[in-house]
């Protein structure tokens, strides 16, 4: 049969593509993945929907960027960086604590969102709107091949951190006091406070701590993204379809469907006609998880 | 009330039409310019306030809606289709309804936050499709042309104006009408709109589709004021900003969408001409959300509430009590009106209720008391539907409940009060009364308020005190006259005297108005006043049952309730 030989090794060269663009979609899986464990983490701890969780990263992310322009090391850039994050993180975490710390939950989801605006709108500022700084990379290379095609290390740099989080995130809830306590905090804040527990400095934990991560995931994803301040704030997107995917409650399944939500979009990318409209993936995984979810009428504990 | 709400929905009109009038003869040329954006933005602002002001929902997608409207005037104006941009931007809301639907329609069956996270979803994915599309006729350079006879700055402002203005008063038509009360009561306690019979998911639905239609209007609205748009008109983060002035200014009300109209128009202005960067107008907006969500009380309800201190209240009139306005009498036939067999609920390994069997016959007033713990709570959520599940049946006038929803129990013929107060406080005395009771003529509307206590029908239920709101809880189960009123307490917080009065008042229930009635109280006299016949419940059991007075010198009850046994004691 003429042709027939080609066939096989044209469908083999597609495959070899779609791998090649799925393993690329890796490392913004790993971030995903890693947004999205922060979400349920703040939410499982301190009930916020943390709408504004990515720009705490972001403004961590590009303190990075602009120490490292000053010419400081890129270690130290990114350990300052880190540590900014944490830093507007206790800041965010302070403003809810201080005056939401007994609202409803969508109080607190509306808060998030203005402050995502207000955080946003500093960040363009400071960082100088639309115009791109030069994001170093702080983790090069490709750590090793796998079926013909290149891993970075830096996915698998979000990967390991990803599963790290979840794992430390899995223990210290349902292993630690300490996570018992905030477990407590989470449903009844003031209960919580009354039977001795320090209601507020764990609260600035859990917000400090989830900035710090969301930090570190964005500094080393953020050569491979738009660097701007609203395009990494607004990957908040994808971590709380991920966040959905695992009901806002479990850490492991929000993991693997934030990594999931990367590959898809890599491979996405290479579809012609589908590439453009990568984005707007998140928005199908949440209707789908939505439609999947709901069966009769559920009651709010609180009204 | 209805006509309270034409009253304000004339008052919104005309006062808009004035103010807009005069600016549109008295404004220079620029500023009736920036006035149209102002208007257009409040257009977007309200269409929020539906939804968030209103239901206590949160949409993050109001511009991608925009968006949908202003393309579709678009395509209508590439196609040369009929009609000019009035009934273009009518179809480009109509075609920005179908995709609020269809985001709303999974995210509003469960309760939460799940409308934020899945409109802010559509947003984004928005965004992408509007990047990879360029507006109809932009590449022809074909512009959207103005109405005929309002293509004009001025023109324009006016016709803008005149759209503001019927949108605004047919939400404030709305706002006074079931639909609009159920959305209140919603925001405030999904519960008790259930309890009244609201189906949740389907008031929220048709809050957020008709946002949806709103925001496509101000989409179409905005196509014909730049002639042609670009993504960046309908950005994401523009619909985040939008929220945030909305959440700032509360967009529920007219005044409130127009100054958070000024504020996005003219803040930016104004940062302009004083060599600032403009976009220092988001922060702004957050602080002023964030302050506005932490005292609970936006820029227009500060107003209001202004306003009211300086307007003097009119006297209040005392209503005299005309029996013969009553709501008529329900005759629901002499089926017993709840028949509950073998009833058993667990809360994990607690036993609340254990094979409890109890009847409420038709035209009676029966009693269901027992200490504090003994599940008479739980029996009163496991009839209405309140409880996610237990064992036993549960019959009303003979039709078994089981697998109804406490809004579709309610439509049945069972409604209850709450122990908590659940009426929510923006809502007047009236417009609860409409909403509980499903529907009643002036007269009997306040000769119901004239038979539990005299309420003034205008007054808002955040001033009345705790105990008042209760007996408005009893009116407003009552009016709507149902097979069966579960009674949760109603005397909590009455004096004696009042408490008495009411007792007389729940006695005469089934004569009056038609209804079973079932009353839990800790109050003795009340139960002996108005009930015939009691049930005792203990830990989970029935442990007695039958003529109050029979069953109330029982040794087993007053143990019950003394904590003493009666035979060691004597």
């Amino acid at each position: 049969m003429p042709g027939g030989q080609a066939r096989p090794a044209i469908s083999g060269l597609m495959m070899n593509l779609y791998l090649t663009a799925a393993v690329a979609g890796l490392a913004a899986g790993g971030a995903y993945a890693l947004l999205g464990v922060c979400a349920v983490f703040t939410y499982r701890l301190v009930s916020v929907v943390n709408f504004v969780g990515a720009a705490i990263g972001a403004a961590g992310a590009f303190a990075f960027a602009m120490l490292v322009e000053q010419g400081l090391p890129i270690g130290v850039g990114a350990l300052a960086g880190v540590i900014v994050g944490a830093a507007v993180g206790i800041g965010v975490g302070a403003i809810v604590t201080k005056w939401f710390a007994e609202s409803p939950a969508s109080t607190k989801a509306a808060v998030a969102v203005a402050l995502l605006v207000g955080l946003a709108a500093i960040g363009l500022r400071i960082t100088g709107g639309q115009h791109p700084h030069d994001f170093p990379e702080l983790i090069r290379g490709s750590a090793f091949r796998l079926a013909g095609v290149e891993v970075t290390n830096a996915s698998v740099a979000t990967l390991a951190l990803a599963v790290l989080f979840t794992l430390a995130a899995n223990l210290f809830l349902d292993r630690s006091h300490t996570g018992l306590q905030l477990r407590a905090l989470s449903e009844r804040p003031v209960a919580a406070e009354l039977i001795g527990i320090p209601v507020h400095v764990l609260s600035l934990w859990v917000w400090g701590v989830g900035g710090a991560a969301t930090a570190l995931a964005l500094i080393i994803i953020a050569p491979q993204r738009a660097p701007n301040f609203l395009a990494l704030s607004l990957l908040v997107v994808p971590a709380l379809a991920a966040a959905l995917i695992g009901f806002f409650r479990n850490f492991w399944v929000t993991l693997v469907g934030g990594v999931a939500m990367g590959m898809i979009e890599g491979l996405a990318s290479v579809i012609p006609g589908l590439g453009e409209y990568r984005t707007a993936l998140p928005f199908l995984v949440i209707l789908a998880v939505l439609l999947w979810s709901q069966r009769g009428a559920r009651w709010d504990d609180a009204r | 009330m209805m006509r309270a709400s034409l009253r304000s929905a004339a008052t919104v009109a005309i006062a808009t039409l004035v103010v807009g009038g005069v600016a549109a003869g008295v404004l220079p040329g620029y500023w009736i310019y920036l006035a149209t954006a102002v208007l257009i933005t409040a257009v977007n602002l309200l269409s929020i306030g539906i939804v968030e002001g209103r239901t206590g929902m949160i949409s993050l997608c109001q511009l991608s809606f925009a968006g949908v409207g202003a393309w579709t005037v678009g395509y209508l104006n590439v196609a040369g289709a009929p009609g000019g941009l009035p009934l273009w931007i009518l179809i480009g809301g109509l075609a920005a309804m179908p995709f609020g639907i269809a985001i709303g329609l999974p995210a509003l069956r469960l309760r939460g936050i799940n409308l934020a996270i899945v409109t802010l979803g559509f947003a984004s994915a928005f965004d992408a499709i509007l990047a990879a599309n360029t507006f109809p006729g932009q590449t022809q350079f074909l512009q959207v042309p103005r109405p005929y006879g309002f293509d004009s700055d001025e023109g324009y402002f006016l016709f803008v104006l005149i759209v503001f203005v019927l949108i605004a008063a047919a939400l404030e038509l709305l706002a006074g009408a079931r639909l609009g009360s159920s959305w209140l009561a919603i925001r405030h306690s999904e519960r008790a709109a259930a309890a009244h019979g609201v189906g949740i998911p389907s008031a929220k639905l048709r809050a957020f589709a008709i946002s949806a239609f709103i925001a496509g209007v101000a989409g179409g609205l905005l196509a014909g004021y730049l002639g042609t748009l670009v993504a960046d008109n309908f950005t994401m983060f523009g619909s985040l900003s939008l929220f945030a002035v909305a959440t700032m200014a509360g967009a529920q009300y007219a005044e409130g969408a127009i100054i958070g109209g000024a504020l996005v128009t003219l803040f930016p202005e104004l940062l302009r001409r004083l060599n600032l960067p403009q976009d220092l107008g988001n922060v702004l907006f957050a602080v002023g959300a964030v302050q506005a969500l932490s005292t609970g009380e936006t820029i227009s309800e500060s107003l209001r509430r202004v306003r009211g201190r300086l307007l003097r209240r009119r006297a209040t009139e005392t209503v005299v009590l005309n029996r013969a306005d009553l709501p008529r009498r329900r005759d629901h036939g002499a089926a017993p009106a709840l028949t509950v067999r073998d009833l058993s609920v667990c809360y994990g390994a607690v036993v609340a209720l254990d094979d409890v069997d109890f009847d409420v016959p038709a035209g009676s007033v029966v009693g269901l008391i027992g200490p504090n713990g003994a599940g008479k709570s739980t029996l009163i959520d496991a009839v209405t539907g309140f409880l996610p599940s237990y064992e036993g049946s549960i019959e009303l006038q003979g039709k078994a409940l089981e697998g109804l929803l406490a809004h579709k129990r309610a439509q049945l013929g069972v409604r209850r009060t709450w122990q908590t107060n659940r009426i929510a406080p923006d809502l007047s005395v009236g417009a609860y009364l409409m909403l509980a009771s499903g529907g009643l003529t002036t007269a009997q509307l306040r000769a119901a308020l004239a038979w539990i206590g005299r309420l003034d029908p205008d007054q808002k239920v955040a001033k009345i005190d705790a105990a008042t709101r209760r007996i408005l809880d009893v009116a407003g189960v009552v009016a709507a006259r149902p097979a069966l009123a579960l009674l949760d307490e109603p005397a909590a917080g009455q004096s004696y005297d009042e408490a008495l009065r009411l007792a007389a008042r729940i006695a005469e229930i089934p004569a009056v108005f038609g209804s079973a009635v079932l009353l839990v109280d800790h109050d003795m006299d009340l139960v002996r006043a108005a009930c015939a016949s009691v049930t005792v419940l203990d830990f989970g059991r029935v442990i007695a049952s039958g003529p109050t007075a029979k069953v109330l010198e029982l040794p087993a009850v007053k143990t019950a309730y003394l904590g003493v046994d009666e035979t060691v004691a004597a």
